[in-house]
């Protein structure tokens, strides 16, 4: 879902501009191809082999569930209804616009007409509103696209083009959610099917079609012969210059960072930072970094328990962690330190370095204020015989590699002041029951939406309320209701500034209560083959698209 | 790491002793067999029914789109009624034998598609790299015996030494050092499935040489024994030459334990292929076993185990029909 | 993992033997003088020395390396082999020799406890099954043949998702895993001893059947059960690794061998040592496990 003329590109095209684009939040970079410069006519023809380090889905479908594996794949065959700019400015691709009711309770969207769908139906505003009572429908069982368009309560086809939304409360973020992979619009017909058949090939109007998924080994994908880009302007508005792609799934990064060298593929996402820092060297290999947008990575602490309940050692903590020292030496200065809630894609991240310095005497300070005055005989504090215990669990299909390892480089700087800190290592289901059982005071969960309403999902008291799988989005589980009110009057403007105003105060809030610990931008770290050009299109959540990429060979 | 365990050699025959002979119809053997068989499938469905109820975690979440999924409460229930978990656990079990009784396997949580569906999509994969590795180990061990027999004493040390050094690598360390030497180094062979005989090389060699190792062990101290007893040496004595000695006659004792050793060469194949197709990224049982306890989807774990079950047995019996086939002592037993 | 009874065919005792002759002969021997030292003295020789060296390591780990194996140095990750670091460094600047020597007590802990619990496991149900009556035997038959017809990852795997991943976890995994082998060959071993001429005339004589088991039957299948304990243990440590390479072992940052292999494997092709050094150590101790056990064996049937 690029836009015209030139799609968001947060790229570094070259090893030498990685530096500079990482500070200016990787929406940098423009025009030409990566690498050579020698012949930019494109190729057509060829398939892209792309290996992906996700987790394979269990469904092609981003409407169910709705994660990031989901949305890397959606996107070549998937379009949504707004998308990303280079300046990071939500546009419309399948709509053509939407206008809100003064009081942000209705909306108007009108679509573009003439789209068609692979399966020939046409776009019409019936189509999008069967997607949303579809991402609405129970057994759907969507968790991402379904919070999305939570506040739709019910829709009106007026004509054939234009869908009436009426909500039940206003929401600032209604074109952010359009813009994202798990709200994409897929065929109604197609939707009609069994969810076993849609999930196998969903039908959208993107550049690319599902042929074939072969459950762990790849999913075909075939260029969509029809394909127009719906946005007037583009360059090159025709079908794709790749014949197909084929998306393999190689899980161990070694095996695929073995495999692009070998060039087996072309492609690889999920780059660790050695490799990344390997390919700089190499001639053959280029590099492409794109932050996603939402929450950045961070650590949270559990508010609601002892000993984090009290904020003089959740301060005490932050001060007492070393994050620089194992940032650099373990990410080979591939991700820039963050000291905001928001990634850095967000325009609206507020940061604070100041909050995050490390002081290990300070911590001390604050640790035997706050009452954890004695030591035991291995070294860590103690209150009424009372370890100064933390209970860490690391869910290893979210947490790579070097992450897991700047963690255990956390549990011996904090040991320094005090702190014992117990790792977990789990998979994703014990890793929820744990979270479910609030038997945690540390937790690092990413969460990728597009824009700062992000920050409702992780910080308002609601979301301390498990749903009935035992999923709650706000791990530091705080609950302030000045930060409850803050986040839902910036959800209700419909002005931007103010927007901005609050979700400001409310990050504030956030920061200064030592809830959290930042770290780092979610990473997404691209490596492909110099033979790759014109890469760098991206979704809304910064996910590649290849109707530009063409392969000279 | 290889598979299970072990199991005798001298089981095997035991069981043996029980098979067709010379006055037994074979009917009374493929009936124990299959009994077995029946047997084997039946208590293998109820140790995974009962274990996987003992996991926490709540199969109705796993069903709607697994954990971290914000289903809601009607959602869960409706899942709930859709697999018949909201039946008591007994009405449960008897439903799922009588569906086994009849060949249906259910449909994956995960998946939404028919267990039996996913099965025969990665079978073949697993199948090729499993029967491939095994021909493979016989190949080599089978030629270190020889080696061993024939090169003498030194020969016999360095045999020995190759044997217990490849029974002693882990397949995934193994893999591993395939993969940077072969493909990042070297980049001669690809790490990863392509559709080429050059991608199923590593693949098949990782998951080869340790079980190479062991068969390779007992089959030299069987071709040793064979090469000083009574009839090698009346062989000789008739003039065959040494060379004659080792193929005509210690060779097939030399293959006997070999063969014996099967079913445990299965059970390390299977287990071996779980390591080896997360390395290499190949599609098959071993990674879909992985992948299913993971997400705790109850009917493809037990479908992945019947599958193995039942290939063990299988495999017993041919070995149990192979032993025959070389040693004319069994036979006439 | 193991075959174990793949070099069991020559298990001291009166086993049921496969084809060939009764009587082992031995290795082979050629007429002549004998000029150097065979296999069967070189390798067991450098069995022992590794085993040596490795339970020095597993009881007084810091004679061998004093560097603390849980120190962070960021500022030295990624440090290549080098008189300062013998191994080199992990991704936290760690001193990998220091972890591979540290990390042997708890490796070898880990095999020899789940060597011990399969072995204790089988030695119950191969001794009721050898030596109890016909529906016993052909109860305890079934069972092991239902445990054998599993493949032991799936095993493993189930009974991990079931109490969680951990030390414990992984100990009880692979006991379980081994037991059915060890069962059945202790089963055969006591069938053996049953029908053996002392112990018949133990019968004869009217002596209780306790008295039986404890005074003849055990000490007997002793010697055997130390033969399989030295082969199994250096497997269960193959066992272990490898489910710790699949993340369900021993938690990092522990030196733990099979878990310092996991967190080697990601930095693969830019720091080799990682992965080479804990994978040579695993190698070791398997192959001078088996080396070992096998010369034990030999030993008792007194070739």
């Amino acid at each position: 879902m690029p836009v015209v003329p030139r799609p968001a590109r947060p790229a570094s095209l070259a090893a030498s501009l990685l530096a500079s684009l990482l500070v200016l939040t990787g929406c940098a970079g423009s025009g030409g191809p990566g690498g050579s410069a020698s012949d930019d006519t494109p190729v057509e023809g060829g398939t892209l082999v792309y290996a992906s380090g996700d987790a394979e889905p269990t469904c092609l479908d981003p409407h169910v569930g709705g994660n990031y594996p989901q949305a890397l794949l959606a996107g070549q065959y998937l379009e949504t209804l707004y998308t990303k700019d280079e300046e990071g400015k939500i546009v419309p691709w399948l709509a053509s616009g939407a206008e809100a009711s003064e009081d942000g309770l209705t909306w108007t969207l009108t679509l573009r007409e003439g789209i068609e769908f692979t399966d020939g139906t046409a776009l019409d505003a019936a189509t999008v509103k069967a997607n949303i009572e579809h991402l609405q429908d129970p057994d759907t069982a969507s968790s991402t696209g379904y919070l999305a368009v939570a506040k739709i309560k019910s829709m009106d086809v007026v004509d054939d083009s234009t869908l009436t939304l009426n909500l039940s409360a206003p929401d600032s973020a209604l074109l952010e959610s359009f813009s994202m992979p798990w709200v994409a619009i897929e065929s109604a017909q197609a939707l009609e099917r069994s969810q076993a058949d849609n999930c196998a090939a969903p039908v959208g109007t993107g550049p690319f079609t599902v042929s074939k998924w072969t459950k762990q080994d790849s999913v075909e994908l075939t260029r969509n012969e029809d394909y127009t880009v719906p946005v007037d302007g583009a360059d090159h508005a025709g079908p794709a210059h790749l014949e197909a792609i084929t998306w393999k799934f190689i899980p161990e990064a070694a095996t695929r960072y073995a495999a692009l060298q070998s060039g087996t593929v072309d492609m690889i996402d999920n780059a660790q930072p050695d490799t990344i820092k390997a390919a700089e060297d190499a001639e053959d290999i280029d590099h492409l970094d794109a932050p996603r947008p939402g929450a950045s990575n961070r650590i949270e602490l559990n508010s609601s328990k002892a000993p984090f309940d009290d904020a003089k050692v959740r301060e005490a903590f932050i001060r007492a962690v070393d994050v620089q020292d194992g940032l650099s030496s373990l990410f080979f200065d591939t991700a820039e330190r963050s000291y905001s809630a928001l990634s850095s894609v967000e325009p609206m991240g507020y940061s604070d370095e100041s909050a995050f310095e490390r002081d290990p005497e300070q911590a001390n300070r604050l640790l035997d204020e706050a009452g954890w005055t004695d030591r035991d005989s291995q070294g860590y504090r103690t209150q009424d015989g009372k370890r100064l215990s933390l209970t860490f669990p690391v869910s290893t299909n979210q947490s790579v590699p070097a992450e897991q390892s700047l963690f255990q480089q956390f549990q011996a700087t904090a040991k320094e002041v005090g702190f014992e800190v117990k790792l977990d290592l789990l998979d994703l289901s014990s890793w929820y029951d744990v979270l479910g059982e609030n038997h945690y005071d540390l937790v690092s969960a990413p969460y990728t939406k597009v824009g700062p309403d992000v920050l409702s999902i992780l910080f308002h008291s609601s979301n301390t309320v498990p749903a009935p799988s035992g999923y709650f989005a706000n791990h530091a589980q705080v609950k302030d209701k000045k930060l409850d009110a803050l986040l839902e009057e910036a959800s209700a403007t419909t002005d931007a500034d103010e927007r901005q105003a609050k979700y400001t105060e409310a990050q504030k809030i956030v920061l200064e209560g030592h809830y959290l610990l930042p770290l780092y931008d979610q990473q997404n770290h691209f490596l492909y083959s110099t033979d790759l050009h014109d890469v760098g299109a991206m979704t809304a959540v910064a996910s590649p698209t290849f109707h530009d990429a063409w392969l000279a060979k | 790491m290889a598979g299970q365990t072990t199991s005798d050699p001298t089981q095997t025959r035991r069981s043996s002793r029980g098979a067709p002979t010379a006055w037994r119809p074979v009917g009374v053997w493929l009936a124990r067999r299959a009994a077995s068989a029946v047997f084997v499938l039946w208590a293998v469905a109820t140790l995974i029914f009962v274990a996987i109820r003992l996991i926490p975690g709540d199969p109705a979440e796993a069903i709607m789109g697994g954990p971290g999924s914000q289903a809601s409460a009607e959602a869960l229930e409706s899942a709930r009624v859709d697999y018949g978990l909201d039946r008591p656990v007994g009405v449960q079990y008897l439903t799922l034998l009588g569906h086994l009784a009849t060949g249906n396997l259910g449909t994956s949580y995960s998946l939404k598609i028919p267990v039996s569906e996913v099965l025969a999509a990665q079978l073949p994969g697993t199948l090729g790299l499993a029967v491939g590795a095994w021909i493979l180990a016989w190949v080599v061990a089978l030629g270190l015996a020889l080696y061993s027999g024939l090169g003498g004493r030194g020969a016999s040390a360095v045999g020995s030494a190759l044997e217990i050094a490849a029974a002693s690598v882990p397949h995934f360390w193994l893999g591993s050092v395939l993969v940077l030497l072969f493909s990042s180094a070297w980049r001669w062979l690809p790490p990863v499935s392509n559709g080429t005989v050059a991608g199923l090389v590593m693949p098949i060699v990782t998951l080869a040489l340790p079980l190479a190792g062991f068969l390779g062990q007992v089959m030299r101290e069987s071709m040793v024994t064979a090469l000083n007893s009574p009839f090698a040496l009346s062989a000789r004595a008739r003039g065959e030459s040494e060379a004659g000695v080792v193929l005509r006659h210690a060779l097939r004792h030399a293959a006997l334990p070999g063969v014996a050793l099967s079913g445990w060469a299965l059970g390390s194949l299977v287990s071996g292929a779980v390591v080896v197709e997360s390395i290499f990224a190949r599609p098959g049982l071993g990674r879909t076993l992985l992948e299913a306890v993971t997400l705790r989807d109850v009917p493809l774990v037990t479908g992945v185990a019947l599958v193995s079950a039942l290939a063990y047995v299988v495999v017993m019996a041919l070995s149990d029909l192979a032993e025959r086939l070389i040693d004319p002592r069994i036979r006439g037993r | 993992m193991t075959p174990v009874s793949s070099t069991m065919s020559s298990l001291p005792g009166p086993f049921p033997r496969g084809p060939g002759p009764r009587r082992r002969p031995g290795p082979r021997r050629r007429p002549g003088p004998r000029r150097w030292p065979g296999p069967g003295v070189i390798l067991p020789a450098l069995a022992a020395t590794t085993a040596c060296f490795l339970v020095l390591a597993a009881v007084v780990p810091w004679w061998l390396a004093p560097t603390d194996p849980l120190a962070i140095d960021p500022g030295a990750a990624f440090s290549s082999p080098s008189l300062s670091h013998w191994f080199g460094t992990d991704e936290s600047g760690r001193d990998l020799y220091s972890r591979v020597v540290h990390g042997a007590r708890p490796s070898l802990l880990i095999g020899a406890a789940a060597t011990a619990l399969g072995l204790g496991l089988a030695l119950v149900l191969g001794l009721a099954s050898g030596l109890g009556g016909r529906w016993l035997d052909a109860g305890i038959g079934r069972l092991v043949e239902v445990m054998l017809a599993l493949p032991g990852l799936l095993l493993a795997l189930v009974f991990i998702a079931l109490a969680g991943p951990g030390v414990s976890t992984t100990i009880v995994a692979v006991g379980l895993t081994t037991a059915p082998g060890y069962a059945r060959i202790i089963r055969s071993q006591a069938r053996a001893l049953r029908g053996s001429a002392m112990i018949e005339s133990a019968r004869v004589l009217g002596h209780h059947p306790a008295k039986i088991l404890f005074r003849h039957l055990l000490p007997n299948a002793l010697g055997p059960v130390l033969v399989l304990a030295t082969l199994g243990v250096g497997q269960a440590v193959i066992w272990a690794s490898a489910l710790s390479f699949l993340g369900l072992g021993e938690a990092p940052p522990a030196p733990e061998w099979g878990a310092m292999l996991a967190a080697g494997r990601t930095y693969l092709g830019s720091a080799w040592w990682m992965t080479f050094f804990p994978g040579l150590t695993i190698v070791a101790t398997a192959a001078a496990s088996t080396v070992l056990g096998r010369s034990l064996q030999r030993r008792a049937v007194g070739a």
